[in-house]
């Protein structure tokens, strides 16, 4: 079992040799081309199905209660999911097999979705996605993970932030267009569609070379009360629950402070609002694929809090000068800082997750506890900074963002561990 | 999980009883003839007939999610709720405007009689007396919230 003693920024990790007598896997081209692929197609479909379903089912003549409704449900199963989507990864034999199901589940949730859009289908479509989503995200670093062990690890995450990041940057800007020229039921038919090459590429990737217990991140005992002690144990890293509590607090800074800038985009601007909007959501994702392959290079040379810092440090100077600058041009260059962040913590957290979870076999259910905590942190965000903007005005609510971002800092500074392994040095 | 598939099973069955007849309002009153059965109150009517208004179907329309453009053909967001008074005129539509991919869209409000509907050749087109300038600093809707309606012009009246 790894173990993290005693308090202060420098502890370092010493984990236990890798159980598996695999040390340095070499997974073929094919594989990894594979998952280069997959990773930007499931971005794709992700892409096209969440931010078009309130606006299609306005254009049914739902009303907004029923469609406030549906997103509910889907956002609180997203969240209680987290965990149990976890443990379904690290229980599974087959990865790929787990990945293939979420990819039919949520292709089908888009086809009933553009069809049927009645309201039982729909939040059956919204609750089946939300579910196959919980599973997806972990079984995606879990491949990644049984393919190339521990020592790959870092460049491969920085490939997936590259590949996740293209995907999601090209999707959004197709599907944007897509919708706003045809109509929004043709996006959810497009993201259905994308079910072929998401599964060919996964197809791609060779099953013998995921190894089941490099993929959880080492052996484990099978068994709920097993499961429950596992549980646990995580709980008691002392590494996972700091980095948990550090993603939490920046979510809660995070998640609201690009809507908040869009809704005041819309009301300085008439002509250019949308297409601002529209850069402000492509540009960091250009920065990420840009930039990514350098943060995972740099986790290994530098070790992980150093990046973290920077990572975590962007948010509250994001946040600063949103409070600070009213040239809606200028807000689309400080979004370049929003391409920092996403850059490394795209590649940072899961990397970190890997680390602490080091051979426990847990490597899932962790990513399932810290994803919990994005969810929780990205969801009070929201209530959060509209309590803030209309009682205090957008400067303040963006100040009050920053200075959430801020306390996240600190804590990554006063009190995350490195946990880069010490053989890397 | 078990409650949660219980609670949602039940919203499900109560809201879509409820939305059903709004999604195909558009469709009813399929009948040519239309058959005016007065302005008379409920209380006239015998317990054996209820009284029936059949209303040709070019004759009206829905307008929830319907598109709203300006005069100069601007993309003005959908129409999302309609406001109407205590004596139940209809005095505003509700407008989610502008956004993108569900980021920076806001809800206006707009006075009734700003809005046009059914030009003779697009059933489906509303227009409004507004340009996306005029429309674009409004403050936001939020119910239990004064409301600032868009393009009233001195009127208290209901409108059309």
């Amino acid at each position: 079992m790894h173990r993290v003693d005693g308090g202060g920024a420098k502890d370092q990790i010493t984990p236990k040799p890798p159980p598996s007598s695999r040390q340095s896997p070499t997974p073929s081209r094919t594989s990894l081309r594979g998952l280069d692929w997959f990773v930007f197609f499931l971005a794709d479909v992700q892409t096209g199905f969440g931010p078009f379903v309130s606006v299609y089912l306005t254009t049914q003549a739902w009303t907004q209660v029923d469609i406030g409704l549906v997103l509910t449900v889907g956002g609180l199963v997203a969240l209680i999911g987290q965990m149990p989507g976890g443990a379904v990864v690290d229980a599974a034999r087959s990865e790929r097999l787990v990945a293939a199901c979420g990819v039919v589940a949520i292709s089908a949730s888009a086809i009933s979705l553009a069809i049927w859009p009645v309201f039982l289908l729909v939040l059956l479509g919204r609750i089946l996605h939300a579910a196959a989503s919980c599973v997806l995200g972990p079984a995606m670093a879990a491949i990644s993970l049984g393919l190339v062990g521990h020592a790959g690890i870092s460049e491969r995450l920085a490939r997936n932030a590259r590949f996740a990041s293209a995907g999601t940057g090209i999707a959004a800007a197709a599907m944007g267009a897509l919708g706003h020229w045809t109509s929004s039921q043709y996006v959810f038919f497009a993201t259905a569609a994308l079910i072929a090459p998401t599964l060919i590429a996964l197809f791609q990737i060779h099953p013998s070379e995921i190894d089941p217990e490099r993929a959880h991140g080492g052996k484990h005992e099978i068994g709920p009360r097993k499961l429950g002690k596992g549980f646990l144990s995580l709980l008691r890293n002392r590494a996972l629950v700091i980095l948990a509590t550090c993603v939490l607090l920046f979510h809660l800074g995070n998640a609201a402070m690009l809507p908040l800038m869009g809704s005041q985009l819309t009301t300085r601007t008439s002509e250019w609002a949308t297409v601002l909007i529209a850069a402000c959501i492509v540009v960091p994702q250009l920065v990420v694929a840009a930039v990514a392959p350098w943060v995972g290079r740099r986790a290994e040379q530098w070790g992980r809090r150093p990046l973290l810092l920077i990572g975590f440090a962007a948010l509250p100077i994001r946040g600063l000068l949103f409070a600070a600058i009213g040239n809606p041009y200028l807000v689309v260059a400080v979004q370049l800082l929003d391409g920092i962040t996403a850059a490394v913590l795209g590649v940072l957290v899961p990397l970190v997750i890997a680390d602490a979870a080091r051979g426990t076999g847990r490597f899932n259910l962790a990513q399932g506890i810290v994803g919990s905590a994005v969810g929780i942190g990205a969801a009070l965000s929201t209530t959060l900074a509209g309590y803030l903007s209309d009682y205090f005005g957008n400067p303040a609510a963006f100040l009050g963002l920053a200075a959430i971002g801020f306390a996240g800092l600190l804590l990554v500074w006063a009190l995350l561990p490195e946990t880069r392994p010490r053989e890397a040095d | 999980m078990r409650i949660h598939w219980v609670i949602a099973a039940a919203l499900a069955a109560s809201v879509s009883a409820l939305s059903a007849p709004a999604l195909f309002a558009d469709s009813t009153g399929e009948a040519q003839q239309a058959r005016s059965a007065g302005q008379s109150d409920p209380g006239e009517a015998g317990a054996d007939e209820t009284l029936k208004t059949v209303l040709p179907h070019q004759g009206v329309q829905g307008v929830l999610g319907k598109e709203v453009r300006s005069s100069a053909g601007e993309d003005m967001g959908r129409i999302v709720d309609v406001l109407v008074d205590q004596a139940g005129l209809v005095r505003a539509a509700v407008i989610d405007f502008g956004g993108f991919l569900g980021v920076g869209n806001r809800k206006v409000v707009v006075d009734w009689t700003a809005l046009h509907f059914a030009p003779a050749d697009q059933r489906d087109r509303i227009s409004v007396d507004l340009n996306r300038n005029q429309i674009k600093e409004a403050p936001e809707y939020k119910p239990g919230k004064p409301v600032v309606v868009l393009g009233a012009l001195g009127s208290t009246g209901p409108g059309l």
